[in-house]
């Protein structure tokens, strides 16, 4: 069984292996900020002071992979291993904040850019020309040269769109978005609700689609999703937009119901007419007529779904009052399915844990918040890196279990 | 791996959650009998009721929940052979390993199975479990234990020191896992193992901070690149439910009428002394209890003199100060889990070996942290 090439079968929605027309892809350039950029054919990519190149350069290429610019074309380098640093005696004992050390002008080194110099020769001429770079320390000089590499180096890495590479990404960029979904709170999540190939789950994703498009990876679509929102249009999703689904096979797995056609006792106020016999109606009017249909249909479909029950689990990352999500949804989850609630305040998870263990529906509430902590490790230098973030959010989860009391046969 | 249809079937394992410290699992044979401190119960009672019912023992002593095993409730009721793996990290290094449905996996060692399980229910039937374990005989009960679970199928257990022997397969997995006391020692068989058509990762897992250096010394000569670490833990949280905290003005009222109390308190004894040495005159033998100013009921039946002026009891509470009103307030537990494991992390580029060594290496290569 290959993994890379299944794309074929309708249910499943790989990722695929290599970049193609079309997707948006994430770069990491070398000053370690991540940018998406969406690579057209025949389009030139830009990116900015590290250059910019030909974009079907890219196309067919795995992910994973560092290129260097040169000319609008990519050249391809080795990944970077990492470096044995030589203890030596040297310390900052003689270097002083303030002195001119470096006669290279900002003009020149402008110039040695323009003609082409490759980002090695220009640091390697800072470097000589450096007044006190001798008496630094080997550490000290390593982190000079790699200041400057991330300055003038014109090399950049693909990043796989992993979840967790993803996450990351939208974590770093606006984190209010994805309501401070962290890389190890996503994945407790999706743990925690026992996500599984094969499982149908219901979901609140009001996280910019963070948790609808995990789940999604997470199963490669094996799976059936009904997410509620609450606008009258199916949701912006536009996390999902870095996950390169095919559309028709999204359809298949994942569908939208809002909170009003979520209700059991919702009318739809327009209902779809069937073309009234006798009448005749214009192309355009047909049309629109059997686009209604469908649409509505397919809402009628979805609702039924949710109606008829046993999901495996409910996800939750809502603004809305979390009890009242949990009491509208917990009704269609299967006994033993788990509930997990998100939220980036500890106190409505307070709230709502104090309100259901008022209920015997919900067996044993259950607060936590994530904790991670990265370190730098290279020779000689290990250490937990001095800012991180605080809060990766909290979460509450819980057991839907039947209310009926089944006493043993006596 | 474990069913999923609604009703609990003979045959099936079960977990029995009877309080969240004691949650244990059960494997359902008509005939037996399950009995705990929460009453007395016929596995055959438990055939066809619903997963997640709530059910009340024979004797009417208590009550049991039969839950649906899912991996997170195994790493709470299995038995422990060994050291085991927990929520916070075995989802964590799924996620960065980018284990998911259709994933070829490599665990060494198996241990007690808790991350075993995680991996096969995530991975699912497209995907599979290559796991490792040197110990005989704990090999062989998670060999059981797979079965039991249904299990076999995903997860192909062997019986192997990785270390010296390797893994049983080449060029497949999409990502390796190594929970061993010398992780590198393996790494050389786990790029081996690992594919080379894709980006491929490896976990290490170590208490200690001496074994990441060696193992990030290994994975760095072995070639494996973006070597990272982390610690990831959990914090539960109690929620507790507290009177609504008191104003302060109730203790400022409360404290002026204890100092008026107070004070007429002293006025009082003043008064009653003064009486009493008027009264102490006529008698020669002096009462010490009506020196200190008690009532003295002895006295009072005599009832010739006229009763000193008894105090009143402290005055009662306010109305506001008893609170009906309550708070959900949550804190961190007492005492948490605080530390696990260092979770070392690197993947494997697919840059073809040839091209690497015709000078494109710079001289500027070091890893951007």
């Amino acid at each position: 069984m290959d993994n890379g090439s299944d794309a074929g079968n309708a249910h499943h929605l790989c990722r695929n292996s290599t970049i193609q027309h079309g997707h948006t892809v994430l770069l990491k350039l070398p000053n370690g900020e991540v940018r998406s950029i969406k690579v057209e054919k025949d389009s030139t990519l830009s990116l900015g002071r590290v250059g910019s190149f030909f974009a079907n350069e890219l196309i067919g290429q795995p992910y994973g992979l560092s290129y260097e610019i040169h000319d609008r074309k990519l050249k391809r380098l080795p990944p970077l291993a990492m470096q044995d640093i030589a203890e030596t005696d040297a310390t900052n004992e003689l270097i002083n904040d303030g002195d001119f050390v470096q006669p290279l002008s900002v003009a020149e080194i402008e110039d040695m850019k323009k003609s082409g110099f490759h980002a090695s020769e220009i640091i390697k001429t800072q470097i000589e020309q450096h007044a006190n770079y001798s008496l630094k320390t080997e550490y000290s000089k390593e982190k000079y040269k790699q200041r400057k590499e991330a300055k003038y180096s014109k090399r950049f890495e693909i990043i796989e769109p992993t979840m967790y590479e993803v996450c990351d990404y939208w974590f770093r960029k606006d984190h209010h978005r994805i309501r401070d979904i962290r890389t190890d709170t996503l994945s407790q999540m999706l743990n925690l609700a026992n996500v599984r190939p094969g499982g149908k789950y219901i979901i609140v994703d009001e996280a910019s689609g963070l948790v609808v498009s995990a789940v999604l990876d997470r199963l490669g679509g094996e799976c059936r999703i009904i997410s509620i929102n609450d606008s009258d249009s199916p949701p912006a999703y536009p996390v999902l937009n870095l996950m390169n689904y095919d559309k028709k096979g999204l359809a298949k797995v994942l569908s939208t119901l809002n909170w009003s056609t979520a209700q059991e006792d919702h009318v739809p106020v327009h209902a779809p007419l069937d073309p009234t016999p006798g009448c005749i109606y214009s192309e355009r009017q047909r049309a629109r007529l059997d686009k209604r249909k469908v649409a509505s249909d397919a809402v009628m479909k979805t609702r039924s779904e949710l109606f008829a029950g046993g999901f495996d689990g409910l996800l939750v990352a809502s603004e809305y009052d979390s009890f009242q999500i949990v009491e509208v949804l917990s009704p269609y989850l299967a006994g033993s399915a788990p509930i997990v609630v998100q939220n980036q305040f500890l106190q409505p998870l307070t709230g709502l844990h104090a309100q259901m263990r008022q209920i015997p529906r919900y067996l044993a509430p259950s607060i936590t918040e994530g904790w991670l902590r990265r370190y730098q490790v290279l020779p000689g230098r290990t250490h937990p890196t001095m800012n991180t973030s605080g809060s990766g959010g909290f979460l509450l989860h819980a057991i839907k279990v039947c209310v009926a009391n089944i006493p043993s046969v006596v | 791996m474990w069913p999923t249809q609604r009703e609990v079937a003979a045959g099936d394992v079960v977990i029995i959650w009877q309080t969240r410290e004691l949650i244990q699992p059960l494997l359902i044979t008509p005939g037996k009998d399950f009995n705990s401190r929460f009453g007395h119960y016929r596995h055959s009672d438990l055939i066809g009721i619903p997963y997640g019912s709530k059910v009340t023992s024979r004797n009417g002593r208590g009550f049991i929940h039969v839950l649906r095993p899912t991996p997170e409730l195994w790493t709470m009721a299995l038995p422990h052979r060994t050291q085991i793996l927990y929520l916070a990290d075995i989802a964590f290094i799924t996620s960065w390993l980018d284990i998911r449905c259709g994933s070829r996996v490599i665990e060494a060692g198996t241990g007690s199975g808790s991350f075993s399980h995680s991996i096969a229910r995530t991975v699912g039937p497209r995907g599979h479990l290559y796991s490792y374990e040197f110990h005989e005989a704990r090999a062989e009960m998670a060999r059981e234990e797979f079965v039991r679970h249904g299990m076999q199928d995903i997860v192909t257990l062997t019986h192997h020191n990785v270390c010296k022997d390797g893994f049983t397969v080449e060029n497949m997995a999409d990502a390796v896992f190594l929970d061993l006391p010398a992780p590198w020692e393996a790494v050389g068989h786990a790029k081996k193992a690992l594919r080379k058509d894709r980006l491929t990762r490896i976990c290490c897992f170590s208490p200690c901070m001496e074994q990441v250096l060696r193992a990030v010394n290994a994975l760095n000569e072995a070639g494996f690149t973006d070597i990272c670490m982390y610690e990831t833990l959990l914090r539960p949280h109690e929620v507790q439910q507290l009177p609504t905290p008191l104003s302060l003005d109730n203790v400022v009222s409360k404290l002026k009428r204890l100092e008026k109390f107070r004070e007429e308190k002293r006025l009082r004894q003043i008064a009653n002394s003064k009486r009493k040495r008027e009264e102490d005159s006529d008698i020669p033998e002096p009462d010490k209890r009506a020196r200190i100013g008690e009532p003295d009921t002895a006295r009072d039946e005599g009832g010739s003199r006229p009763p000193l002026i008894s105090d009143p009891h402290i005055p009662p509470k306010a109305d506001d100060e008893v609170n009906e009103a309550t708070v959900s307030w949550s804190r961190v537990c007492h005492e948490v889990r605080g530390h696990t494991s260092y979770l070392t992390f690197a993947r494997l580029v697919p840059y073809p070996a040839e091209t690497s060594s015709n000078g494109e290496t710079e001289g500027l290569t070091t890893t951007s942290e």
